[in-house]
């Protein structure tokens, strides 16, 4: 059997393996998706290095191992456990998901306003899961991608979350995405979907844990539709353990002078994978997508976004920063996209790495496909390293040399920081840096 | 405090100061004057500990001790300062906690307690109206977008907080006009005091004005070839440093 028939049946055994798990506890009203999943399966190329946008990846380690979803119950898990990895604590609903299902007795919603949907998609009436379903079946992102349509093949549960018109949250909304594995390699693939109606206005923190100790696999996606003027900022904060498999993507779909504002912070893992496709369907929408990554040693950590101006008169920018702090592999691909009726589209994108060993490898590519003639679009990417001069500043004020590369590195990276308004949110990643720097 | 005898260093293979000598003790203010390229910035980076030089001959004792065997920030926590030429920019890096980080990583090498961050507001806002700093200066990021001057008065604040032994000033005057030289002029004068030796570099007379030093040095192809009081300052500024050099060679 060649590499590729191996790939090929892993992904048949990642499907059978967890086909009994799926018989059992799968809602109703998702037969459907898996159905649809499972054929589009049959026709998409296995992920591997041949293809441009796995060129960087090692797979390698990924396909080398099998992973479960959990029948376990969490009751044992208290609040507390999760807290302790949060500071400060938020005045927030919170969604808490445990190896990509809805934990209700961590979940606190209460006080939300009662138009508001937010919920487990396992939680929900029949009628609106067929729905979520249908939204995922016809709109979803990623679905000619094999990892994709493996988390719709065995979708289980997710979050929704549906603001109606002309509707503001009051209060941030967090979803924790605890991935809890003890002894077994376990499977999270949490499906999610985001709708915010026309005028709604709402602040999503998606947070990634590990409370475990054994490798996981977390295949998650978290789809988003903003209607005309909607407003929602986006806040993905992966704090894992270096045992995590992490796979994670946004489908962004933009109406009419509707505002994304998405902050990623990626600190790594075993491997680690972030994806952000983004469609600006409707003319004056704005899209800032805003993240940090850290590599350390052994890691892989790597950014796709892929952003598609479809309408006339939109906005995007991109604006990542890579800390490669240990001898590990950065990985930053930004695409944008400028189809011909999108005149008078302002795209920027930058991308800058900061190195801090000798062995470490960053791979950077902007790209701009541009097919209207009366756009402003520009892209720039650097990868360097610390500035002798500022260290010698630092250090001959008495800041010891170790010290003193932290305060540079967590400098480099608050520049991108600096944008969340947040406060809570960037105290959380500025404590969560400094103890990983 | 400080004793440099019979010093050599080189940069690159390029020898810059061939056997020089200074004695300061506390108290004193030296100038260091000189044309370009005499290694006038030389002799203050290598008292901070700046990379890239090569001592060749010669000792420097610190308080007695060999100032060679300290790093970088040993240094600085010892007790020496140097204000630096041209002060580097920090994008990211909040000038306040910064001067914290800075004041608290010397407290600690001195083993005393660490300033809590109310404790050290009302020291840096203290210091900060000595030389005139507006308060918006301290929580932006270091010296990011500052002007020159600023940056000039920046860096005697961070003097002012650390309160140094011994206190380098590398050209402190260049780049600023005559308002802001005052300032910092007077941001120095406010510390000198029986303990504090301090060492200014300069190439021009003119900050001498304000700040008035005991000793006048001139530092000419890596040695000094002339000491004086004061009034050696108002002779080179109106000869020049020709006549010293001519004297020198002959």
């Amino acid at each position: 059997m060649n590499n590729l028939q191996q790939q090929s049946r892993w992904f048949e055994n990642l499907l059978e393996a967890n086909s009994d798990s799926l018989n059992l506890r799968a809602a109703d009203g998702l037969s459907g998706i898996h159905v649809q999943a499972q054929q589009a399966l049959s026709d998409l190329p296995v992920p591997d290095r041949r293809q441009e946008s796995w060129r960087y990846s090692d797979l390698g380690k990924l396909y080398r191992q099998m992973f479960r979803i959990s029948g376990e119950a969490f009751d044992a898990l208290q609040e507390t456990d999760i807290d302790q990895w949060i500071y400060p604590k938020q005045d927030s609903y919170r969604l808490v998901m445990v190896n990509g299902q809805l934990a209700a007795h961590l979940s606190h919603v209460s006080g939300l306003d009662k138009r508001i949907t937010l919920d487990g998609i396992s939680q929900l009436s029949a009628t609106e899961r067929q729905g979520v379903a249908a939204y995922l079946q016809q709109h979803g992102g990623f679905a000619d991608d094999t990892f994709g349509q493996i988390n719709r093949a065995l979708m289980q549960d997710g979050f929704y979350l549906r603001v109606p018109q002309n509707t503001v949250v009051d209060k941030p909304i967090e979803v924790v995405f605890v991935n809890l594995s003890h002894d077994e390699q376990l499977l999270s693939q949490p499906a999610s979907l985001i709708i915010l109606e026309p005028g709604a206005r709402a602040q999503v923190v998606e947070r990634y844990l590990s409370l475990g100790s054994s490798e996981y696999f977390f295949n998650g996606m978290t789809d988003i539709l903003l209607r005309e003027h909607a407003e929602l900022r986006h806040q993905r904060i992966q704090q894992e353990s270096s045992q995590a498999y992490h796979l994670s993507r946004v489908g962004l779909r933009q109406q009419a002078a509707s505002i994304y504002q998405g902050l990623t912070i990626a600190s790594g893992g075993a491997w680690s994978r972030n994806d952000i496709q983004v469609h600006l369907d409707g003319p004056h929408a704005e899209c800032d997508l805003q993240g940090v990554y850290t590599v350390g040693d052994g890691q892989y950590n790597d950014i796709h976004l892929d952003v598609a101006h479809n309408a006339a008169d939109c906005r995007s920018q991109e604006n990542f920063r890579g800390v490669v702090h240990g001898r590990g592999k950065a990985v930053f691909d930004g695409r944008i996209l400028v189809a011909k009726d999108a005149q008078k589209t302002d795209a920027q994108l930058s991308n800058k790495n900061l190195l801090l060993v000798e062995d470490a490898e960053v791979n950077t590519k902007p790209q701009l496909e541009i097919y209207a003639d009366d756009v402003k679009c520009s892209h720039g990417t650097t990868v360097g390293k610390v500035n002798p001069d500022q260290l010698f500043y630092l250090r001959a004020r008495g800041i010891d040399e170790q010290q003193a590369y932290r305060m540079l590195c967590l400098g480099f990276a608050d520049q991108v920081l600096a944008s969340i308004e947040d406060q809570a949110v960037r105290q959380h990643v500025h404590a969560m840096f400094n103890r990983l720097l | 405090m400080l004793s440099i005898k019979d010093l050599h260093v080189s940069v690159e293979d390029k020898t810059i100061l061939q056997g020089l000598n200074l004695e300061v003790k506390g108290g004193e203010v030296h100038a260091i004057m000189g044309p370009n390229g005499s290694g006038k910035s030389t002799l203050a980076h290598i008292l901070s500990g700046r990379e890239g030089y090569q001592v060749d001959q010669g000792e420097v004792l610190y308080q007695g001790h060999d100032l060679f065997d300290l790093e970088i920030e040993e240094r600085a926590q010892q007790g020496i300062f140097l204000a630096m030429q041209y002060p580097v920019e920090l994008p990211g890096v909040n000038n306040l906690s910064f001067l914290r980080e800075s004041l608290n990583s010397i407290r600690r090498a001195r083993g005393e307690a660490e300033l809590d961050a109310a404790a050290f507001m009302r020291l840096a806002r203290e210091k900060a109206a000595l030389v005139e700093l507006p308060d918006k200066l301290l929580k932006r990021d270091v010296n990011s977008g500052f002007s020159g001057g600023e940056k000039k008065r920046n860096e005697i604040l961070q003097m002012a907080l650390l309160e140094p032994q011994l206190a380098i000033l590398d050209e402190t005057d260049s780049g600023l006009d005559i308002d802001a030289l005052r300032v910092v002029a007077n941001g120095v004068n406010a510390l000198r005091s029986p303990e504090r030796g301090m060492i200014v570099v300069t190439h021009y007379q003119r900050l001498l004005d304000y700040i008035e030093p005991d000793y006048v040095h001139v530092l000419a192809q890596g040695r000094i070839v002339r000491s004086g009081d004061k009034t050696l300052a108002y002779e080179l500024e109106e000869k020049g440093y020709g006549w010293i050099l001519q004297e020198h060679a002959a």
